[in-house]
């Protein structure tokens, strides 16, 4: 599992994580807990997915300007 | 607060996110960040001359670095660092934004840097002159230096020279000519290159050459506009080059403003409303803070080398881009190292307790993020109030020391992930006073934060996530 936490544009973050496709990597949202978001990933590679979630928000118009957090969640 | 955050969504982000993700306020971020390899190389150079030159005469009488072997051989070193560096810090800045343009708009990188350069150094004088007066010559003095080629007669020498660029007009004095000539020219290569308005060559050229020539006439169109403009403008405002003009009225005064305790205020408030709602303050604020306090630091470590601390102060400004890092963002964004040792002397809450452990290390590299979404302190009303005050506390008290000249002013570019007591020290150029408004600030800040923390104690960590 990833968390992550973002106070805004969380509609947006569930949106992009769930559908977009990074290689083999996917995305799947579990919960919101606060400001953290939750999602379930296929790999075992927890440091590498959550490098994959933070680019793709960076990447995205909205997302650039977003101060927020990714990081792996055991 | 959960409408405040929709508000905030609704209104406040596209507002931020279109200043954010506007294409050539990016550009701009990007070329200040470009020029960073240089521009801190530059900072080292003259910070080892401040520690072995500047500082120990402070404690040593009669120390001379320069009489001294090796010292004096370090110095010498470092002095060519910075004439390849901060000395002309505006060509390489002007070259970083003409490429991060044409990266914007999609076309050569590579002749879109050549092509800002072209058009920004097209309009610094090539000359220099200057008039000694008062003096009494006889008749074959003043036919010599007449025949050597300068203009002199019995009470004046006039020297002049062409073919020399004065440093003044490549160093930070170039920055705002550059946005502007720069910006213009890479604009119009940019339309021109995407209207097609290129030489084709067959397929088999290779693809530099190819890339090279479909360059050529939006290069040139672009080139021609700008010496046009140049041309007019000698006309209009004749005596002062463009870039001599739009230091007097756009630069200086901007910078001016820039000095003013209600500027720096609002800056610091910015910031960190823009942190505490999940928008990364200084990338939304890069125009401001780079582009006119990034200036001013430059500004102050170029005159730091020439003259050191006391013509920083002389000639410098007080309020630069590491001004805020040295004595507000200690720990990170709203000072939160000292939140970190609240947190630890007064909170009985094991949540706080554990987040705060897991801070300490790399908040005093000044990363935050651990405490920022571990507590958190984003979005979390209870710690609102402390986020904003304690910066502006802070800033306020390196402001008014620094303006009182109870400490020397921001004069070296220091990286941010620096410790705080050492990132003062080293930024004010080795002033030993610098770490003691760090302390001051960050006692105020601590007076700030610890009410706070022990009013959390009272608040049950499941009310506060509901919050």
């Amino acid at each position: 599992m990833i968390e992550i936490s973002s106070p805004t544009q969380q509609d947006k973050i569930i949106e992009l994580l769930t559908t977009m496709t990074a290689g083999d990597i996917t995305f799947t949202y579990k919960e919101k807990k606060g400001i953290a978001l939750y999602f379930e990933t296929n790999t075992d590679d927890l440091e590498e997915a959550a490098k994959i979630a933070k680019k793709a928000i960076k990447g995205e118009p909205w997302g650039s300007i977003l101060y927020f957090r990714s990081v792996p969640h055991h | 607060m959960n409408f405040l955050t929709l508000w905030l969504e609704k209104y406040f982000l596209p507002i931020a996110g279109k200043i954010g993700g506007q294409k050539h306020l990016v550009a701009l971020r990007d070329a200040f960040i470009g020029t960073i390899p240089a521009t801190m190389a530059g900072s080292v150079a003259v910070m080892i001359n401040a520690l072995i030159r500047d500082l120990p005469p402070q404690f040593f009488d009669g120390y001379d670095g320069n009489s001294i072997p090796i010292i004096r051989e370090i110095i010498g070193i470092n002095g060519f660092v910075w004439s390849g560096t901060l000395a002309i810090a505006g060509i390489i800045f002007v070259f970083s934004w003409g490429y991060n343009l044409a990266k914007a708009y999609g076309v050569n990188e590579l002749s879109g840097g050549i092509v800002s350069t072209a058009a920004t150094i097209a309009g610094v004088t090539f000359a220099f002159s200057g008039t000694i007066s008062g003096l009494s010559l006889d008749d074959a003095a003043v036919a010599s230096i007449n025949e050597a080629g300068w203009a002199a007669t019995a009470t004046d020498i006039t020297a002049g020279g062409w073919g020399w660029i004065p440093l003044g007009n490549l160093n930070a004095n170039l920055f705002f000519t550059a946005m502007i000539i720069g910006f213009v020219a890479t604009v119009i290569f940019a339309k021109l290159m995407l209207a097609n308005i290129t030489i084709k060559l067959p397929d088999s050229v290779p693809p530099a050459v190819s890339t090279a020539f479909a360059s050529i006439i939006p290069a040139t169109i672009a080139l021609y506009v700008v010496s046009i403009f140049y041309f007019v403008f000698a006309k209009i405002v004749p005596g002062m080059t463009f870039l001599e003009w739009t230091q007097e009225t756009i630069a200086l005064p901007l910078l001016g403003l820039s000095q003013g305790f209600g500027a720096v205020i609002l800056v610091t408030l910015f910031v960190q409303l823009f942190w505490f709602f999940g928008i990364h303050g200084p990338n939304v604020l890069a125009p401001i803070l780079e582009g006119v306090f990034g200036v001013a630091q430059i500004e102050n470590v170029n005159l730091f080398q020439q003259g050191g601390t006391e013509l920083v102060i002389a000639e410098g400004y007080n309020w630069v881009r590491g001004s805020f890092d040295a004595y507000s963002w200690f720990g990170g964004s709203g000072g939160t190292i000292v939140l970190i040792i609240a947190i630890i002397m007064f909170s009985k809450r094991k949540d706080y307790r554990t987040v705060a452990n897991l801070s300490v290390g790399p908040g005093i590299f000044n990363i935050n993020e651990p405490i920022m979404f571990g507590l958190p302190i984003v979005l979390n009303p209870l710690l609102f109030f402390p986020f904003l005050l304690a910066p502006v506390v802070s800033v306020s008290i390196g402001y008014f020391a620094t303006i009182a000249g109870l400490v020397a002013p921001v004069s070296q570019q220091v990286a941010w992930v620096t410790p705080p007591f050492l990132l003062s020290f080293l930024a004010t150029g080795a002033d030993w006073r610098a770490p003691i408004v760090t302390l001051v600030a960050m006692l105020a800040s601590f007076a700030i934060w610890a009410p706070f923390v022990i009013a959390a104690n009272k608040v049950e960590p499941e009310a506060a996530e509901q919050d």
